[in-house]
This record gives structure tokens, sequence and C-alpha cells, in this order.
């Protein structure tokens, strides 16, 4: 939930280039970039579950069987192999819910974070590339919205517009963008001192399309390694928000709502809880690894 | 001058602000801790709808009457004697000897000062509507006063525990602002402080007419989540919490730092629907929708599982400790096929979308629970369902009120403890009052006889009616008589009170 | 100096302003005040004349204007439930959340700056690794996850610590553990990472390369240098702190202003929202605009712009 400035990038590159120990750097680094892709690895699987989601899903997550509710995890006592994962406090199996609420939290944080970064590549570039007033006014912008705890913000919007998944996209994406804007604008202003956008401007090339075509391609990188990271960010601010009942509303199952829902459980019927919070905890993990990663393999000079 | 200014900026931040007030010397060993789910909305009990205000209401003030809890029969209290001398007007001799927290006398004219304050239709007081039958009340001498009633008044006696009463010098002198913070009772405990939405403090009046509390403070802790409740109750922060949900009952009782006492109540739960529209247009001012509503949900596959058992399904609002119900009626049966059919009737064959407002479950054990299986229900039979909670109590029944929670939402009722239909029909389902959203001339013509004689025969006869009317018309989702569940410390002895009005003056230590 | 306090104080007023413009727009654009105040089925000349006595019915930059105009007196209105004045309802509720924020902070640094100085001096070790590694799975970690557990646990199980409430200091230890275990993952990471790039600047090797004594390097040289980075964390940190505490408040039952905040926000009590809103930018400003004069204080070259 870093509303702040998103400081997993701020930590600058870990590689020194003169270190006398040439072969142990490449090795660590291969080392490190082993995380990345386990944790890729993992993600492409919790991807790969939501998508199918209906057609590996044991039951209808909506489905609700009060005879059988509460029922403990299959290897438990009291559980049984139908209900792998046990079953809510209105008896829908936990497994199916903990699948589908991969595929809400995961489009949530897709969408919001593919919208943020169209967003923040625009301000960022219009920023790097312009600068003087137009930089000014955005930097200001942006640290106005970077040090302020916009989760706040959020909340009293979405109060006003009510809680859905709609709404919390919008909210989010507003919130978000300010970190892509940073990063984009510094690659930026690195970038356009360039020999070769200095020439593309000597020979008469419209701003748009040195923008489009030389320096876009160039940032990449740092927009899929921001956007990684980003989605771990929106998938714990969702699942505070719901948490908070702002979110997503049940029964649609998301980890979020389920984790507020089955706190009250925590003392017997832990798993209700358990298992979704887990649930955010992996792939928060893995896009966290998965991001690391990307920006050591991509240009561990970036400075992110 | 510049590491200063830095300094300075930090210390500026923190002098503005005060640390945690100074605590009274209260010790665990003289405290009783006592939580409840959402504070109160004022310390005038009159003023309110909350069952909470009630219930600390009564450790403060004292009322004309009370209910013995063993013999369920009402006793004398601030009142020693009454008698109906016709039959409008009872005459009740009162205790001498009694004095307010502030030391003036309790006499008569407090009496009058208290009636008269409430029935005045200006103040617009939600407990009007109990003692609208008093017409007046007239001071005969200090320990002596006379009720004239508009017509016979059944219910007189048992209305006498429901009134807290005031002191006429402080209605006089301090007026209805003052009283909502500072409530000057004869009670056995006074209040000393009231940190809102976080605790009052309740200390012992040492001059107390009757029996002296064990524990020289009271603590009631606001604590809005259930599950903070449950852990400070088995870590030792609570003594006393109200309204467990039922499937938590074993991680109590497990514990072995606290155990649970169930008792059923005078309560009944219910989700009014807004069949007289007084939140705007709505399915459900059609009766066939209400009724599909009623078949929709399977209420005792929900009391059984979700509750563990503990209700008692009725067929309407009224509750079978009351007088009035009628056994012989049954309640809805769970029909899906039926209440879609008549979903279609209505003119919703694809179903149709309702907005379901829920309060805080602070008086129904396992309130959310329920509510979740019931949605789940209404969904199969074509209601969708889109809900709404508030986790605020006051903030809910302030719009209940202005007429704002339609076209769905949860409610239960507790009699004000008065053992009788009436004391719900009135508030509940009488056209135009407060809290009631169902407007049916039939029944209000019944409610009024109902309350008009003093024949308990013709009573019942009136109100076997009554529950007719209110089932064929399906007035509201109907659910059930409730149980009480309480957890209760291993520190303390107390038990559940089936009138629930926790009663922190009759706790005390269990003995090792 | 003076100028840099001035440009200071400049982006200070900036930046509320321009936060009140965001609390009072959230309100008054985005959402109808008045359908949320009169009954469903009120009629257009109700509305009307209610939209009127609101003063709602005038352009907005003028209801903007009477807002801020009064806002600066102190006056944010009455909370719509309970008829209190909001500003005092704010206030009273701020050194509960600043205290848990600053026990968050003293909690967090605990953690971090040991780990973090160690991680960076012992680089690419396994220490390092478990350290980096501990950061990324406590980031991941949810915090109100961490909050149950750790109520459970201590609260529940070994009966050590309160549940919940407020008091004594006992009914610190838990939400301070746990607001400063959220932000502890990040700081570390920070501090690491300015304390490595301290470390390899040009001074830091001249000094080696003069022979002064490896520990001495780092306490006398290096650190105070880091100091820089450490502290501008610090007050990057004060916001998503606050944050953060929303959260601990809730799971904790903290009557701090978080929680004041959310319930206000779910009855749609929007004075007291705004009042909130405000007042906590006004105090994130004001740290950061301290962070920033105590940075300026330390390093000359930042004033001047270098």
């Amino acid at each position: 939930m870093s509303a702040g400035p998103d400081v997993t990038m701020a930590a600058p590159s870990l590689e020194t280039p003169a270190r006398p120990d040439a072969s142990g750097a490449a090795w660590r680094r291969l080392a490190r970039l082993k995380w990345g892709v386990g944790g890729a690895v993992v993600f492409l699987l919790i991807v790969a579950s939501a998508v199918c989601a209906p057609l590996i899903s044991p039951y209808d997550p909506l489905e609700v069987d009060i005879r059988h509710r509460m029922a403990p995890p299959a290897w438990m006592d009291g559980g049984a192999w139908e209900h792998l994962l046990g079953t809510d406090q209105v008896g829908r199996d936990l497994l199916s819910r903990v699948i589908w609420g991969g595929r809400v939290s995961l489009l949530a944080g897709a969408s919001t974070v593919i919208l943020s970064s169209i967003i923040g590549v625009c301000f960022g570039l219009a920023a790097g590339y312009f600068g003087g007033r137009t930089d000014w006014i955005i930097m200001t912008l942006i640290n106005v919205m970077l040090t302020f705890p916009f989760v706040l913000l959020a909340l009293a919007v979405i109060a006003v517009l009510g809680p859905s998944l709609s709404n919390m996209v919008k909210v989010l994406a507003v919130t978000g963008w300010p970190v892509y804007a940073r990063i984009i604008r510094a690659e930026t202003l690195a970038l356009r001192e360039r020999d070769f956008i200095v020439a593309a401007q000597a020979l008469g090339m419209s701003h748009l399309r040195i923008v489009a075509g030389q320096i876009l391609p160039n940032l990449v990188s740092p927009i899929v390694v921001v956007a990684t990271l980003q989605i771990a960010q929106v998938i714990i601010l969702e699942s505070t928000l719901s948490f908070l009942g702002l979110g997503i509303q049940p029964p649609t199952p998301a980890w979020g709502n389920m984790l507020g829902e089955g706190r009250v459980y925590m003392l017997n019927s832990w798993w209700i809880a358990a298992f979704p919070g887990l649930a955010i905890f992996v792939t928060t993990l893995v896009l966290n690894l998965m991001g690391n990663g990307l920006r050591d393999w991509l240009d561990p000079h970036m400075k992110l | 001058m510049n590491r200063a200014a830095a300094f300075g900026f930090a210390l500026l931040l923190l002098v503005g602000l005060a640390l945690p007030g100074p605590a009274l010397a209260q010790t665990k060993d003289d405290t009783v801790v006592y939580a409840i789910q959402s504070d109160i909305d004022t310390w005038d009990p009159p003023g309110s709808v909350l069952r909470e205000a009630i219930i600390l209401g009564y450790q403060v003030f004292d009322h004309l009457a009370v209910r013995d809890l063993k013999t369920r029969k009402v006793g004398p209290n601030l009142a020693v004697s009454w008698r109906s001398l016709d039959d409008t007007t009872w005459e009740v001799k009162l205790r001498q000897g009694v004095k307010f927290h502030d030391g003036t006398p309790f006499t008569a004219k407090d009496v009058k000062a208290t009636f008269d304050r409430v029935l005045d239709p200006a103040k617009k007081m939600i407990a009007r509507g109990n003692h609208a039958k008093i017409k007046s009340v007239e001071v005969v001498d200090d320990y002596t006063v006379r009720f004239r009633t508009d017509g016979p008044y059944p219910l007189f006696v048992e209305r006498m525990t429901a009134q807290a009463i005031a002191s006429e010098k402080v209605i006089r002198e301090k007026g209805d602002e003052w009283m909502q913070e500072h409530p000057v009772g004869t009670g056995p405990y006074k209040l000393v402080s009231w940190q809102r939405k976080q605790e009052h403090l309740l200390v012992r009046n040492d001059d107390y007419w009757g029996p002296k509390p064990y524990y020289k403070y009271v603590r009631i802790r606001i604590i809005p989540e259930q599950a903070t409740q449950i852990a400070e109750l088995l870590s030792g922060g609570v003594d006393i919490i109200k309204a467990v949900p039922p499937d938590q009952m074993d991680v109590i009782a497990k514990s072995g730092a606290a155990r649970t006492a169930v008792s059923p109540i005078l309560r009944t739960a219910f989700i009014q629907l807004d069949s007289a529209a007084r939140s705007g247009p709505n399915p459900f001012t059609d009766k066939r929708v209400r009724i599909a509503v009623n078949l929709a949900v399977d209420q005792d596959g929900i009391i059984k599982h979700v509750i563990n058992g503990l209700g008692d399904r009725v067929a309407t609002g009224i509750n079978p400790m009351a007088f009035g119900w009628d056994p012989n009626l049954k309640p809805y049966k769970q029909d899906l096929p039926r209440a879609k059919k008549l979903l279609a009737e209505a003119g919703f064959p694809n179903g149709v979308d309702v907005v379901f407002n829920e309060g805080p479950p602070t008086v129904e054990p396992g309130q959310i629970q329920t509510d979740d299986a019931a949605v789940a229900d209404m969904t199969k039979a074509g209601f969708r369902v889109k809900r709404n909670y508030t986790g605020d109590n006051t903030v809910f029944v302030a719009r209940a009120k202005e007429g704002k929670l339609g076209p769905m939402f949860t409610w239960s009722w507790g009699y004000y403890s008065v053992f009788d239909a009436d004391a719900i029909l009135y508030d509940i389902f009488k056209c135009g009052e407060f809290y009631s959203y169902y407007c049916n001339k039939e029944l209000d013509d019944l409610i009024i006889s109902g309350r008009s004689t003093l024949d308990q025969k013709k009573r019942a006869e009136v109100y076997v009616k009554a529950q007719k009317v209110l089932f064929d018309d399906a007035a509201y989702l109907y659910k059930w008589g409730l149980r009480g569940v309480w957890g209760i410390s291993n520190r303390v002895e107390y038990s559940a009170p089936p009138d629930e009005i926790d009663r922190m003056f009759l706790v005390t230590p269990r003995k090792k | 100096m003076r100028r840099y306090l001035l440009r200071q104080l400049v982006q200070l007023v900036v930046v509320v302003v321009g936060i009140s413009i965001l609390a009072f727009s959230i309100l008054h654009v985005i959402g109808d005040p008045v359908t949320l105040l009169l009954p469903q089925n009120a009629g257009k000349e109700e509305y009307a004349r209610y939209k009127h006595l609101l003063g709602l019915d005038q352009p907005v930059w003028v209801q903007y204007w009477k807002f801020a105009s009064r806002a600066v007196q102190g006056d944010f209105g009455k909370s719509w439930y309970g008829n209190t004045p909001a500003f005092p309802l704010v206030l009273e509720r701020m050194p509960p959340t600043i205290y848990l924020t600053l026990a968050g902070l003293a909690v967090a640094l605990l953690i971090a700056l040991p780990l973090g100085v160690v991680a960076a001096l012992k680089r690419h070790s396994i220490v390092d690794t478990l350290c980096t590694t501990l950061a990324v799975a406590g980031q991941a970690m949810p915090i109100f996850w961490l909050g149950i557990m750790l109520i459970i646990i201590f609260a529940v199980r070994l009966k050590v610590l309160p549940a919940s409430g407020y008091g004594t200091w006992q009914n610190f230890v838990l939400p301070a553990f746990c607001l400063g275990a959220f932000v502890a993952p990040l700081t570390m990471r920070l501090v690491r990472s300015g304390l490595i790039e301290v470390m390899n600047m040009e001074f830091i090797k001249t000094a080696r390369s003069k022979g002064v004594d490896e520990r001495m390097v780092v306490i006398k040289h290096a650190f105070r240098n880091a100091c820089i980075p450490v502290v501008t964390v610090l007050g990057l940190q004060f916001g998503q702190l606050l944050g953060g505490a929303i959260i601990t408040e809730t799971v904790f039952a903290w009557p701090g202003v978080a929680t004041l905040t959310v319930d206000s926000i779910r009855n749609q009590d929007f004075p007291v929202v705004q009042c909130a809103v405000v007042l906590l930018a006004l105090i994130i400003v004001i740290v950061n605009t301290a962070v920033d004069v105590v940075v300026g204080l330390i390093d000359p070259r930042i004033r001047t712009g270098a």
C-alpha cells in the first residue's frame, strides 16, 4: 500500500562496475535472475488459473449451501475432499472463490495499471520532453500527489461514487499515475540530450514523431518494470479497500473482501481468511520478484 | 537559529496536542467492563430508540416499576404501590427518601415533569408513542401521583418499567440539550465521563436507596468489530459482551477464559419492506412481491444451520413471549417456484433489483451471517440484491426515522421490554410512526381497539386478527424470535437477562 | 538560507491549497450533498429550497471561496450526524493518530536502520540476501493480516497485551509494531541503498586509501552523509505511515483520525471528511517541509539547488 513514492524502485542499481570479482558478479546476477524467473513462472500459473477459472473451478463461487457452512479444509478433522480448502460462512467452496477472486483482483490490477501507465507516460513525456514551465507544473502536481496518502482521497471519492469495480479502477488509476510520470520524466530527460534526438530535431521532425518514434521505444523497459511492480501495489490497495468495505462488494469474490468477511472467524474457522490472505501474499511476492528481476535483466542501471 | 527552527516545528506540533487524559484510579478489581458495538446517541433515554440507550439508562436512572428477573412479574421500584381508581385513572404511591445524583430529593413533581416532557408533541420524543395513552399526570401530594388515561389503558403497569424518571429541577433549569450529555437520575451508578465513540465511565452511587452494586466502576467500551469484542473477552479486556454470533460460541466456550449464556429474549427480528413507499417507489409496494420474498428464504434452515437453532420461528413480528401471540398461525414455508411465479405475475419475470440496507449486528446474534444466507436465497428466487452496510447504529436508526432506508432493511424490536403485542404493533406497524414502513388502515383500527380495552380476552381476539392481517399482507419479511447470546468472562458472575437489559449493578466477582 | 525557507513556505501553501481544492471538489462537484441529505421522496421545491439553504446554487468558485475562508478560521461546518462542529471533532482525534504514527516510525527505524546498515556493509553476503528477501516478503504482506495475527497471538493466546483500545502504554505496543513492520521493509531497503551509494563515493575511497580504519570510515563519513537520503525517506514515509495508520487504527479500534475519517466516509458525513483530509494534508506537508529544511541544513548544496 505504498501510496508514497514507489520505493522498490527508488533503490538504485545494485551493481557496481568496478568489482574485481567479475565472474562472481555475473553469477550473482544470474542468481538474482533466478528469483525473477521463478517469480515469473509462479505468476504465469496464477494468471493461467485466473483465466481458466470457469474450467478449473470445482464449484460456482456464488453457490450457497448453508448445510455445509464452515467446513474445514480436506486434510483436517471434519473436512471432505469435495471442498479442498473448506467452505466459508455460507457454505461456498473456498477453493473456487480463491480462484475466481484471483480473476477479479488481477483484472482490477491490470486495468488500473494500464490506465495509470497511459496517464503517467503522457505526463512524464510532456514534463521531460518539453521542460520549462510544463515540467514545473507537472512536477509540482506529482509531488503533491506523492506526498499525500491518496488512499484517503480515494476512499472519499469512492464513498461519493459508490463502491464498485469500475469506480475503484478509475480512482486507483488516478492516484497511481504519478509513479510512472516521475520515472518516465527522468528517463525522457536523459534521452532528450542524446545525439539521435538532437539530430532528429535538427532534421525538423515534428515533436510527435520524435516522441512516438524515438523516445517511446526506449521507455518500454522502465514502463514494463514499473507496471509489474504496480500491479502488486494495486492488488494490495484493492484488498485494503475491500477490507474496509469500500471496494469490490460481496458476494463477488475478491481476495480483499474475503479477508474482511473472514476476519470474524479467525479464531475458529481460520481458513476462511487464511487462504485469500495467502493468495494476496504469494501474488504480491512473485510480482515483486518478477519486477525486480525484470529490472535487473533489462537494465540494471535503470534510474528507478 | 536554523536547528532551533526545525526543532521548534516539531515541538509546536506536539505541544498543541494533549497526551491521553489521566485515567481515574480504577483498578481491575473494582471495575466491570461492558462492551457495546455502537455508541448511544444521547443519555436522555426517551430521546433514543436504541437498545443500548435503554440499557445504559437503567444503570443511571430508576423507573417507577421494574421486572423481577426470576418471576417475570412487574414489581415496585420508585413506585411502591399502585391501583386503578377507575377505568381511566391510576394512582401511584412513590418511595420516600430517594435522592437524585445532585442531591435533590425525589418527589411527585419529578414524575409529572418527566411524563409531561415525553408526552409533549412539540418535543417529538421517540418514546412518546409508548405512553401516548396517558392524557395527563397530576401531583396529589409529594408522594402520590395520578395518571389520567385516554380510555382504558391495559399496559399501564407494564409501561411503568419503560420510562426513566428524570429530575424536574434539571428539566426546568438545564433544558433538553444539556440533558443529552448529563444524565441526572436516581440510579445505582452516576456518569463520570463520556468520550464519544470510545467509552463511558460510571461510578457507584454510594447514596443509592437500593442494594449497592459490588463494582465501584463500570467501563462501557465501544468496540465496533465483533471479532475484536471476542478477542477482548478472551484476553480479559472486557467482562461482558452481547449479541455473540452463535458460530463463535464454541471459541468462547473452549477458551477457558469465558463462557456463553443464552436466554430467549423479547426481541423479534425481521426485514422491513417499504410497502408504504416512504423511500420512494419500490417493488415491495406490490403485495405479491412481498409474499414472494417471504417464500424465497428458508428461514427454518437458517435458524438450524446458521444460528445453531438459537431462534424461535414466528409468523409475524409478534414474539412468543408477548401477550397476544397467536400460536396457531403458521409461518411461511420456503417455496421457490411459487416465489418466482409471484414475481412474474407482479411484472418481474426476469427478476428484480433491490437495495438491502443493513445495520450493525448490535442486538441480533449472527445477523450478518443470517443475512448472507437470506440474500443467497433471495437471489435464487430472482431478487438481485445490492447490499449496503452501515456500521454506525446512530446513523442507521436516524436514516430509518427519516424514511430513507427503503426498499428493504434489517430491523428488530425489543418491545421496550414490555411483554405485549401492542409494544411492537404501534411503533413498527402503525401507519405514520417513525419506524414503521407499513400503512394499513384496517390494522391501525385493530391496534387502537387493542389498547383501548382492559378485557384481556377481547384484546387477545383483536391481536389474532391483527396477526392474520400482517401475515396475509406479508407486511415485512418475518424471521424469528431471538435468543440473546452473551459472552461472560470467568472473572465475574452474571446471568443473561431475559428482558435484554444488562444490569451492571448485579455483576459480582466469581468465587474461586 | 532565508530564500530557501521562503521557497519551502510557498510550496507548502500551494500544496495545501491544491489539496483543499481537491477535498472541496469531492463533495461539491462529484457528489450531490442535497440528495444525500433529503429523504428520497422530497419534491422539487424541497430540493431547490435546500439547495439555496446550503448555498449550493451559487457558482462553484464562490462556494470554494466561502469554504476556504471559513476553513482558515477553523470552521469546517457541522457534522451531518451529531450536529457538533467538524473541526474540534477532528482535532480531538488527532493526538492518538500522531502518537501512533510516531511510535510506528520509531519501530520502523529500530528495525530498518540496523538491518539496512548491516546489509549495506556486508553486501552480497547471506545476511544481505536474507534482509532483502525479508524486505520483499514484508512488502507483500497485507497490513491488516499482520494486525489480526498479532492480536490473536499476543492478546488472545498469550494474553500479554490488550487486544484493542487506547490509554496505557501497553495499548501502543501491538499497533505500533504492526505499523512499523509495515513501513520497515521499504525503509530498510532505502537505508541500504542510500548507504551503498554513499560508500561508493569518491571521498570514501579517498579516506580508505588514506588508511583510515574501516569502522571510522563508516561511522564518521559514510553515515553522516547517508543521513540525507535517510532523512528524506523519513519525510516521505510519514505520508505512507499515515496511510498505514488507516488500517492499523481500524484493526485495533484505535480512536484516531483515520477511523473517524473512514467512519465518516461510510456515513457520507462530508464536512468531517473534508476537514480531516485538509488537516491531515496540512500536517503531512508541514512535516515534509520540516524535513526539507533539515536536509537543507545538513547539506548546503541542496539549498542552493546544486
